[in-house]
């Protein structure tokens, strides 16, 4: 079974009068340990899919299987209504989901050290466990020696292995990934994406959004969305090696 | 459990970030707290003082006067055309009475009293008879009070207040020295027992208590009486009061459509009175105590609404990261609570110190209970200003606060 499974999402937004058809009918499924890129221009979709798929905003219509969890159906309304509520999706984002962003989006203010524990604190692990798993989470993205150091005094593919490291920590089954270069020079977008392949290669599913071609094509498959549908769905080179 | 805990933490850190706006937040509560706990010491403090000056009043006392304790100003020139209260009266009530058991007449005035090289000045001299021992609620210390047979012969002895033994008398037994009294010698029979301030002001231990014979063949003429009556065993105070007004009207030989032109002042009046002041007192301390509360609660909640308008990313950042509803509200309420918590400690400190400098002057006691109000009132001031703030900031999506710049 496919570690992620989306039938015939529909998301619509209503912005005054004007209803906003932002997915229309989307049939997605990314199966454990895959690494796929998501394109498309701005208002595509992709970003809204990236919402759904991260448990930040749920479809309107459709169903939404991650890990064997439903997280929306309203076809078989399985779980109560078919809708989880508020704090189980944020259960499903702590416990199944790591999220990479284009802005880092590292509270300021406190080590990274403190930072990667975040998703920790929010699960309930203790505080000595917590800081043995944190830290083996910056070992693993080679930041041991700044993990405590506050965002601001670090550089940005620094901030954004810090990220990396907090979407890693709680074992998450898919590691979403908004633009994680957006922000960043060539050399610095490299770095990270070399980092993302070797997760990819110690077993983490990764879902990528990019416009960048260089950048989608470290994935086995990417997906093009024009206009709230699935324009193409391909194997790179890379997947089909 | 695990979860609050950090959230507790990361609140504290918040406001730490901020220290001058905390502190300057703080300041309405800590203004308000310090309006709470300084109105609860001072009504309990005026409480026990009434409380312990009234004692020596006598609960069951009467007593017969030209004016009465409580008046309006203007009623001043009528009190005063009114025949004054006549030594004899004491006399006379208790033969025509079957239910009061003592009736003395007693005057004061003021007089320096020496002692060897030492004096006190202005002390008050009580003329009274041998019945006062029996009417008064005042205990000796030491020595005894004058006897019927004394009274009568008007023999110069005193009993000292407490103050004046420890003037006139810091090293010696006053009993059986002699002091003067305007220049006259008098016998120390007796001391009595402290007594306090009345009211936390006047003293009652700077006091002589001499035979009111013996006054008067030293003074002369006495400006004044005043006839304390206390009824008999079985008889109520009223019970009194009423066979009093009807002898005394007797005396007075007042005809029934004429009003009493004397007065029957008792302790009661005292606590009417007393009840008004410190209701008064409650309602203005309450009033203000409201209002700074209300004021230090909105600046609490004014702040916390640009804390989670500023912090509105960092909420979508925990959101993300999974924090639940419950978890962000906690955080925001604690915050909001904290800064009042500590706003109310630093205004009972304040108000401990004021305390202890009134306490120099007048009895007043900040008492544990007191404490443990205040810091709830800041601690509810808290929850009640930071829960829509809080509120607010748990229910932010995610989405848009996650992308708020």
């Amino acid at each position: 079974m496919a570690l992620l499974e989306l039938k015939k999402v529909t998301k619509v937004y209503q912005i005054g009068t004007v209803a906003v058809h932002a997915l229309r009918g989307i049939d997605l499924s990314v199966e454990k340990n895959e690494y796929v890129s998501v394109m498309g221009p701005s208002g595509s979709g992709k970003s809204t899919l990236m919402n759904v798929i991260g448990c930040l905003d749920t479809p309107t219509s459709g169903s939404y299987i991650l890990d064997g969890k439903t997280v929306h159906d309203d076809i078989k309304k399985t779980d109560g209504n078919g809708k989880l509520s508020d704090d189980d999706l944020a259960y499903v984002r702590n416990q199944k989901i790591g999220f990479v962003f284009q802005t880092f989006n590292l509270l300021p203010r406190i080590t990274a050290l403190h930072n990667v524990e975040l998703p920790l604190i929010y699960a309930g692990i203790h505080k000595k466990e917590r800081i043995e798993m944190a830290k083996e989470a910056l070992r693993k993205v080679n930041l041991m020696d700044r993990m405590h150091h506050q965002p601001n005094e670090l550089s940005g593919g620094q901030r954004q292995r810090v990220a990396i490291a907090r979407a890693l920590v709680n074992n998450p089954s898919i590691i979403l990934a908004d633009e994680p270069t957006g922000n960043l020079d060539s050399k610095t977008s490299q770095e990270i994406m070399m980092l993302l392949d070797e997760l990819q290669n110690a077993g983490n599913t990764i879902v990528l959004v990019t416009h960048e071609t260089d950048i989608a094509k470290h994935a086995h498959r990417v997906v093009h969305f024009l206009d709230g549908l699935i324009a193409s769905d391909e194997q790179t080179p890379k997947g089909k090696a | 459990m695990g979860q609050l805990f950090e959230s507790l933490i990361m609140a504290f850190k918040a406001i730490l970030q901020n220290k001058t706006r905390a502190i300057l937040t703080m300041l309405g509560i800590i203004i308000g707290i310090l309006s709470v706990s300084l109105m609860g010491t001072a009504i309990s403090g005026i409480d026990q003082v009434f409380e312990k000056s009234i004692e020596s009043m006598g609960q069951d006392v009467l007593y017969v006067q030209k004016f009465p304790w409580f008046m309006m100003n203007d009623d001043w020139w009528e009190y005063r055309n009114r025949p004054n209260i006549e030594e004899e009266y004491a006399q006379q009530i208790l033969e025509r009475s079957s239910t009061i058991a003592f009736s003395s007449p007693s005057s004061s005035r003021r007089a320096d009293v020496k002692y060897g090289n030492l004096s006190v000045e202005g002390v008050e001299i009580n003329g009274t008879t041998w019945q006062e021992a029996f009417i008064s609620s005042v205990k000796l210390e030491s020595g005894r009070f004058f006897s019927e047979l004394e009274d009568r012969y008007g023999t110069r002895i005193a009993v000292i207040g407490y103050e004046i033994k420890k003037n006139l008398f810091p090293n010696e037994d006053p009993i059986g020295q002699y002091v003067l009294i305007n220049g006259n010698k008098f016998r120390v029979i007796g001391v009595m027992a402290e007594q306090g301030k009345f009211l936390g002001l006047m003293s009652m231990d700077n006091i002589v208590t001499v035979p009111l014979k013996a006054m008067k063949s030293v003074f002369g003429r006495i400006w004044w009486i005043s006839i304390s009556v206390k009824p008999k065993e079985g008889y109520s105070v009223e019970q009194a009061k009423e066979e009093l007004i009807f002898i005394m009207r007797g005396l007075r030989k007042l005809r029934p459509q004429e009003s009493d032109d004397f007065a029957i002042n008792q302790q009661e009046a005292f606590r009417q009175q007393f009840s008004n002041i410190r209701f008064a007192i409650s309602a203005v301390g309450l009033g203000i105590t409201a209002l700074s509360l209300i004021v230090g609660g909105i600046g609490i909640m004014n702040i916390m609404f640009v804390s989670v308008r500023e912090r509105t990313k960092e909420i979508g950042i925990r959101k993300a990261m999974g924090a639940k509803k419950s978890i962000i509200l906690f955080q925001f309420l604690s915050e909001a609570v904290i800064i009042s918590l500590i706003g109310g400690i630093i205004g009972i400190l304040i108000t401990v110190g004021l305390v202890g400098v009134v306490q120099k002057f007048f009895v007043a006691q900040l008492s544990f209970s007191l404490v443990m109000i205040s810091l709830s009132v800041a601690v509810i001031t808290g929850i009640v200003s930071g829960i829509v703030p809080a509120n607010q900031a748990a229910r932010l999506n995610p989405i848009d606060a996650i992308r708020y710049e």
